[in-house]
């Protein structure tokens, strides 16, 4: 049985090779990338476990992210997103946080031939070298621990290995970017929040936030800190994205910026042409809610589709996939080949044209080799920069438990 | 360092061994002195955890009040414990959710703070490994399914924080299962309280029927397909409370292969002690209210409250004295029907108003002693320590690796 499916993998796995192939994928590339550790950063697949009736298992023909659509596309580790919006908080907000802590890990159990459960550096090489693919567990948005170093304990006990800040609206202790600023930056607790995750080995999450916030946990941290999916603000200037000069700093201090692959935040004409209309924002969030109701993992991949309804009609711009490299490349130029790498938005986001799914990661591989990225700057990008911060951060939590 | 250690140890061990032969001096007190101190001696219900939370309260050292602590714990001899997660039944929902975290943090915290001497256990292997190590393992028990939010999701999310057991209702009714002492209104359990039975199952979580009315147990008794235990509860037949077990309920419990994990809270254990107290205070769940007004939510001051109270009415003659070999009679009691192989301890220590004579877990050893003078065999105390409640945890694992392998 067991053998009858790794024959049939295989197999799959030669036809999809040759089909990529005519997709424009060199050898060499596709080499590369298959021999590569993948890691994405930022997963929203999590909402459709909780919505019912999606088999992670079965390849979907909605969303981004399935098995064998990961499979197809070499994804080696993924983060899976705890995430609500942010006006739910308090005892509420962790009790739905738990539930989707359940969700992902009865997910991974459910599926355990192909996914282990990981939360260390030496956790994801060791499911890579059996063919699992490595889960993992982000927080995002701090208003999920309800002002509770206890609850951000509990958290890091369950396997979560970032927590964003905050998400859209503020938390009760940190700015967000797209919220009328409260705290300027981070409050005293908030400052604890930070000492306590570097204390606990979970990453620092910057995406999201304020400058301030930023700013502030920069010189808070012991450890480097990350953003689990930003863009680069001086291609597309959405407050969400960083700055040069943030990107720089982040860097600086040992960090990577993860890329977003979500239009609104890689594309400036995207952006423009979403401001100048705000009522097919509100058109497109009404026929959301009518096709889904309250059931989010459904909103999500329906507010992707319905979006490409628009840019079908020729209301919303096309944007090219390859507008992912350029954030890629900017990032490099701006912070060094050490300090990006790749964190979808899966699943959460409205897709450029042409990264429509997890199997379509391959071409960013091929295209940065293209633009003369050597192989080993590209498997930094892939994940190497992703687990280095990681090793970094497992680092001085070990050497902050030891001082006490 | 540690040499200077070891001897201090040494001096301590000769200290009490020296006590123990000049308090008794004869061949039974030595005798049960060392099978006390060889054996895992398990408790299986002690509410410090309401303590971690009170900035005077340091487990790792020596308390003037309470129950436990480790000096107290490694003087009798009491190496394995389940701290208990607990707030007011009446607490439900999401606040009660979290108010759980926060206590099944402070837990893993104080285990972590103190690892030298706690080692944190999740199987019945850890408990002997930690054991074998010279380490007081440390469990995590929830005391009423309240705390789960009506919601099969939060269960698992305990059980993979480390919870081994959960009583399936405190004092009140929760939205699934009749409690003991409230107006049935599920008659036992629900559908979906048999589900988290069920759940619980296949989680390897150890169904606490300790509180629930007969209704629920015997619901509980049906579903599971696991061993149950009472993790506090005493025998019914000695002191009736609702509460307690009848023998029909201890004789039921032991056919399945659980324990009754004998309570020391007086009002359980000793009858006269109950109708005074129903008749001075109604009762302990509404001597429990009354001070409710007092401390608020402070669990410490309620409990700290509710001895004092109790100690206070004693010294005045409204209470009677209760001595602690009651306990003993409860064991025997419960041995006597359903077998050594189905009884153990559950203190209820800093949780309940304790008899004369068990004023704290350094005195364990009497129990061993005077189950010896009883004329208990060697294996069958061992059992009753610790044994018998290892065995549950094992076949508790066996049917969740069996449930699991079958989906």
């Amino acid at each position: 049985m067991a053998r009858l499916r790794v024959g049939a993998c295989l197999l799959a796995g030669m036809i999809l090779a040759g089909a990529m192939a005519a997709d424009g994928i060199s050898e060499r590339a596709n080499r590369l990338h298959f021999s590569s550790l993948v890691i994405d950063t930022h997963d929203d697949t999590t909402q459709r476990f909780l919505d019912g009736g999606f088999d992670l298992g079965a390849r979907n023909p909605l969303g981004s992210i399935d098995i064998p659509r990961m499979r197809e596309g070499g994804l080696g580790a993924i983060f899976f997103s705890i995430w609500m919006p942010s006006k739910i908080t308090g005892p509420e907000a962790v009790k739905r946080a738990l539930d989707q802590f359940d969700a992902v890990r009865e997910e991974v159990r459910k599926h355990s031939n192909d996914l282990a459960l990981v939360t260390t550096v030496e956790g994801i090489q060791e499911a890579h070298k059996h063919g699992k693919i490595a889960a993992l567990i982000g927080v995002e948005g701090g208003h999920m621990i309800a002002s509770d170093l206890s609850v951000l304990r509990v958290y890091a006990a369950l396997g979560a290995r970032y927590m964003t800040l905050t998400h859209s609206g503020n938390a009760e202790w940190a700015d967000s970017s797209t919220a009328i600023p409260e705290h300027n930056g981070l409050t005293g607790f908030g400052k604890d929040v930070i000492r306590e995750m570097n204390r606990l080995g979970v990453i620092v999450d910057i995406s999201h936030v304020s400058d301030k916030t930023f700013a502030d946990v920069l010189a808070i941290s012991k450890a480097p800190v990350f953003a689990s999916h930003s863009d680069c603000r001086a291609i597309c200037d959405a407050p969400r994205n960083m700055s040069d000069d943030m990107i720089r700093a982040l860097g600086a201090k040992g960090g990577v910026i993860q890329i977003n692959y979500h239009v609104g935040f890689l594309s400036q004409e995207f952006r423009n042409a979403e401001k100048a209309h705000p009522e097919w924002n509100k058109a497109i969030a009404l026929e959301v809610q009518r096709r889904c109701g309250e059931r989010e993992g459904c909103q999500l991949i329906e507010g992707d589709r319905i979006t490409r309804e628009y840019v079908m009609r020729g209301d919303l711009p096309r944007v090219a996939w390859t507008k992912i490299i350029d954030h890629i490349d900017r990032a490099v130029k701006i912070a060094g080949i050490d300090h990006v790498g790749l964190g979808s938005d899966f699943d959460g986001a409205n897709m450029p044209f042409g990264m429509e799914d997890a199997s379509k990661l391959p071409k960013i591989t091929q295209a940065l080799l293209e633009k003369g990225y050597s192989e080993g700057d590209v498997k930094k990008i892939l994940g190497e920069n992703t687990l280095r911060v990681m090793a970094q951060v497992e680092r001085v939590s070990h050497e902050l438990n030891a001082a006490k | 360092m540690g040499h200077l250690r070891a001897s201090l140890f040494a001096c301590v061990v000769m200290a009490g061994f020296l006590l123990s032969q000049v308090a008794t001096g004869d061949d039974i007190a030595d005798r049960a002195h060392k099978l006390h101190f060889s054996s895992i001696v398990l408790d299986t219900h002690d509410d410090t955890t309401q303590r971690f939370f009170s900035k005077s309260f340091d487990i790792g050292k020596r308390n003037p009040d309470g129950h436990i602590d480790i000096p107290r714990m490694r003087e009798g001899g009491m190496n394995a414990i389940f701290f208990s997660i607990w707030i007011d039944g009446r607490t439900m929902g999401p606040p009660a959710v979290q108010k759980a975290l926060d206590q099944i943090d402070a837990v893993h915290e104080n285990v972590n703070k103190y690892s030298k001497d706690f080692a944190f256990c999740r199987t019945a292997e850890e408990v002997r490994r930690a054991h074998a190590q010279g380490k007081i393992a440390a469990l995590i028990g929830v005391e009423g399914g309240h705390m789960i939010g009506n919601d099969i999701r939060v269960l698992r999310m305990f059980g993979d924080l480390g919870v081994r057991y959960m009583t399936l209702s405190h004092f009140y009714n929760d939205e699934w299962a009749d409690s003991s002492t409230d107006k049935p209104v599920h008659n036992g359990l629900t559908d979906f309280g048999k589900d988290i039975v069920r759940e619980m199952n296949r989680q390897g979580i150890m169904v606490d029927i300790s509180h629930v009315s007969d209704k629920t147990f015997y619901d509980a008794l049906e579903v599971s397909k696991a061993p149950l235990i009472a993790s506090h509860s005493s025998c019914r037949a000695l002191c009736n409370h609702p509460r307690d077990m009848s023998d029909d309920m201890i004789k039921a419990l032991a056919a399945k292969g659980g324990v009754i994990q004998i309570n020391y809270e007086k009002s359980f254990i000793d009858q006269a002690y109950k109708d005074a107290s129903d008749k001075f205070s109604g009762g302990v769940v509404a001597m429990m209210d009354t001070l409710k007004k007092e401390c608020g939510d402070n669990e410490e001051c309620l409990n700290k409250k509710m001895t004092e109270m109790a100690d206070k009415a004693t010294a005045e003659g409204k209470l009677p004295h209760v001595s602690w070999e009651r306990i003993i009679e409860h064991i025997d009691h419960a041995a006597k029907l359903a077998g050594a192989d189905h009884v153990g301890l559950g203190s209820d220590f800093d949780g309940a108003n304790m008899p004369e004579g068990m004023d704290d877990c350094t005195h364990l050893p009497q129990i061993t002693e005077a189950l010896m003078r009883k004329g208990y065999s060697d294996d069958d105390i061992r059992k009753i320590l610790g044994g018998n409640l290892l065995r549950v945890m094992e076949q508790t694992e066996r049917v969740s690796r069996e449930m699991r392998a079958a989906q």
